[in-house]
């Protein structure tokens, strides 16, 4: 038993310098923009730079739109399907790989054939780059989703709230999207980390994006992309360590821990 | 006049037909129970009612007013599920105060009828759990009280004490019926126990494939079944396979042995048929004892084969032939059974003792299994 515990606990740390190693390496590098000293120069550099702020803030902006259109869209999807249509749930997650299995620049060209003449001359509007982060996010909200619908009893609940009077909307706002909470909270920070880092789309629509920002920085640069690495790194962290905080306190909630209000 | 009204109602899904030209009625402040086996439709009729699904023919009428293509959150009906469908994401009083918040009902009034509704259940002290820190007993109270709050022109359950445990079970029956003839409220009641729905109800609608085979009182439908399934369904019966000897009057042969039934028998003599008897209408008496002649009772020879202790009752499993029959008698400790083995006199009264043709035996046997 004790040989056994021994040996978990090996394939932890095995794991962890796995992870953490190369990690720990780009972090050290990061720090040695001047020469034999560590400073946080690099990250001094990136911050001082003006393309930086304004890359990141649109790409921030897009990712807020895109989560937004996301849901609008995927979350109603989701809960008619498995209302009304559960029989095509399976062909619905067939859709979710799509955008695994085409690659983005196929997406990135096609969206660019279709839109680039009128009547849909879109092509030099944000609207486009937005629906194409929504495709490329399709996946990660839709799956968050509906591991969140088919972890509550969805058809009973709505059932309950239309016998006691309660219409789509209450029934949505008031039953659904509270107990879709985690799901929600997982698919906008997916949706996020995915968006603010993203390239392709972003390079052949020529957007100003962080994706580009930050492949033309490994290009032109030694110590600011690992810095922009280790950043991109702490930023998903932040958001799932966010998701998890959250959650909790959702689930403390529902517990009633120090909910004494009517 | 009645207060819901089902009318030639008929449901499939697919091919599969459902309901089959079923009507109903029920009276205002009356418990009727739709009782069957899986799959008789019981479920789809009170979901129906509901609005969660539509007839494909029929209407159906509340306080005379066609609701057959009314929404289900229009129907004014309160429901409560088998598996209680509380909102994981509201403690107990908001989860109550549901229906009143969304029907907008003032703050003050909400809140009074809340506390009525905890007082209701006796639940005051929990008022502030969550779901998913109440037992399920607990939870079933707290969806009924939500669907009671309300004040729903008819309450519906579907299966409500199903996935509980027995002893909280029996209380909850009880607490539902007493808060239903407190509030005087319309009650469809789904269940597929038998000893539930003839404990519970006014009436009870025995349904078979898709269609109702008998309504009437927990009596009635336990006393005169009006058909071999009710008569199966409902409790535990003796199935005797006999012959017509003389049908005039109503002589016939059990196992070589020969009896009357009350009245005279519409078959031709020598014709099979088959005799349905309680086991409480059986008493059983050791061979020595003295045979009381003419007093309307018939009997049965047999071997006591077992003694079967129910609690409150004592089951003797007498052979008669190759078949068992049972013979039921209250647990009385200053009883003296027969031993196993004893030759034994099966004694019953001609009345109790239900004729239905062969046919209808094998079709009653074949739906038990």
């Amino acid at each position: 038993m004790k040989q056994r515990k021994g040996l978990s606990w090996l394939w932890f740390a095995l794991g962890m310098v796995y992870f953490f190693l190369p990690l720990a390496a780009t972090f050290l590098f990061s720090l040695r923009g001047k020469r034999d000293v560590l400073s946080f120069v690099a990250y001094k550099n990136v911050f001082v730079d003006p393309i930086f702020l304004r890359t990141f803030s649109f790409s921030l902006e897009m990712a807020i739109l895109t989560v937004v259109a996301g849901l609008a869209l995927i979350v109603p999807t989701a809960i008619w399907i498995h209302l009304k249509v559960p029989k095509a749930k399976p062909v619905i997650e067939i859709f979710t790989l799509l955008p695994f299995v085409i690659p983005p620049i196929i997406l990135a060209f096609g969206l660019i054939r279709t839109y680039s003449r009128p009547p849909l001359a879109l092509v030099s509007s944000p609207a486009l780059l937005v629906a194409g982060y929504v495709i490329v996010a399709f996946p990660y909200i839709y799956r968050s989703v509906d591991a969140g619908l088919r972890a509550m009893d969805l058809r009973g609940l709505s059932e309950a709230a239309q016998s006691l009077g309660a219409g789509w909307i209450h029934l949505l706002f008031l039953v659904v999207l509270p107990n879709l909470r985690a799901a929600l909270l997982s698919a906008t920070f997916l949706t996020l980390a995915i968006v603010i880092g993203e390239l392709t789309l972003a390079n052949l629509l020529a957007w100003p994006a962080f994706g580009p920002y930050m492949a033309l920085m490994g290009r032109n640069r030694a110590y600011e992309p690992a810095a922009l690495a280790v950043m991109s790194f702490g930023l998903t962290w932040g958001a799932i360590g966010l998701i998890q905080a959250l959650t909790r306190s959702g689930r403390d909630k529902s517990a009633g821990l120090g909910t004494g209000a009517r | 006049m009645a207060f819901l009204e089902l009318h030639g109602i008929n449901k499939s899904f697919g091919s599969n037909a459902v309901v089959k030209s079923l009507s109903l009625d029920v009276a205002k402040g009356e418990f009727v129970s739709l009782l069957g086996g899986s799959g008789c439709g019981k479920t789809t009729t009170l979901r129906m009612i509901a609005g969660f699904e539509t007839p494909d023919e029929g209407r159906i009428l509340m306080d005379g007013a066609d609701v057959s293509g009314l929404a289900p959150n229009r129907r004014k009906l309160g429901m409560v599920f088998q598996n209680y469908a509380l909102f994981p994401n509201m403690n107990v009083r908001r989860n109550i105060a549901f229906g009143l918040r969304i029907a907008r009902a003032d703050k003050a009034r909400t809140e009074r009828r809340v506390d009525e509704m905890l007082e209701l259940i006796h639940m005051e002290e929990f008022a502030q759990r969550f779901p998913h820190q109440l037992s399920g007993g607990q939870q079933q109270r707290v969806a009924l009280a939500r669907a009671v709050a309300i004040e729903p022109a008819a309450l519906l359950l579907d299966e409500p004490l199903s996935a509980l445990d027995a002893k909280i079970r029996l209380k909850l029956r009880d607490d539902i019926r007493a808060i239903q003839r407190r509030l005087k409220i319309t009650t469809i009641y789904v269940t597929h126990d038998q000893e539930e729905a003839l404990s519970i109800s006014d009436r009870v609608a025995v349904m078979l494939a898709g269609r109702i085979e008998q309504i009437g009182s927990p009596f009635e439908i336990y006393n005169r079944p009006a058909t071999p399934y009710v008569a199966s369904f409902i409790g535990t019966l003796n199935l005797l396979p006999a012959r017509v000897l003389e049908a005039a009057s109503g002589l016939v042969e059990v196992d070589g042995q020969r009896i009357r039934v009350a009245g005279s028998l519409d078959a031709a003599a020598g014709s099979e048929l088959s005799l349905r008897i309680r086991p409480e209408a059986i008493a059983i008496e050791g061979s020595s004892a003295a045979n009381e002649a003419g007093d309307g009772r018939e009997t049965l020879r047999g071997k006591l084969e077992n003694l079967k202790f129910l609690g409150s009752i004592v089951r003797q499993v007498v052979a008669l032939g190759s078949r068992e029959v049972y013979a039921d008698v209250f647990n009385d400790p200053s009883l003296v059974f027969p031993s196993i083995g004893d030759e034994v006199r099966m004694r019953f009264a001609r009345e109790s003792c239900l004729v239905s043709p062969n046919a209808a035996l094998a079709v009653a046997v074949e739906t038990e299994d």
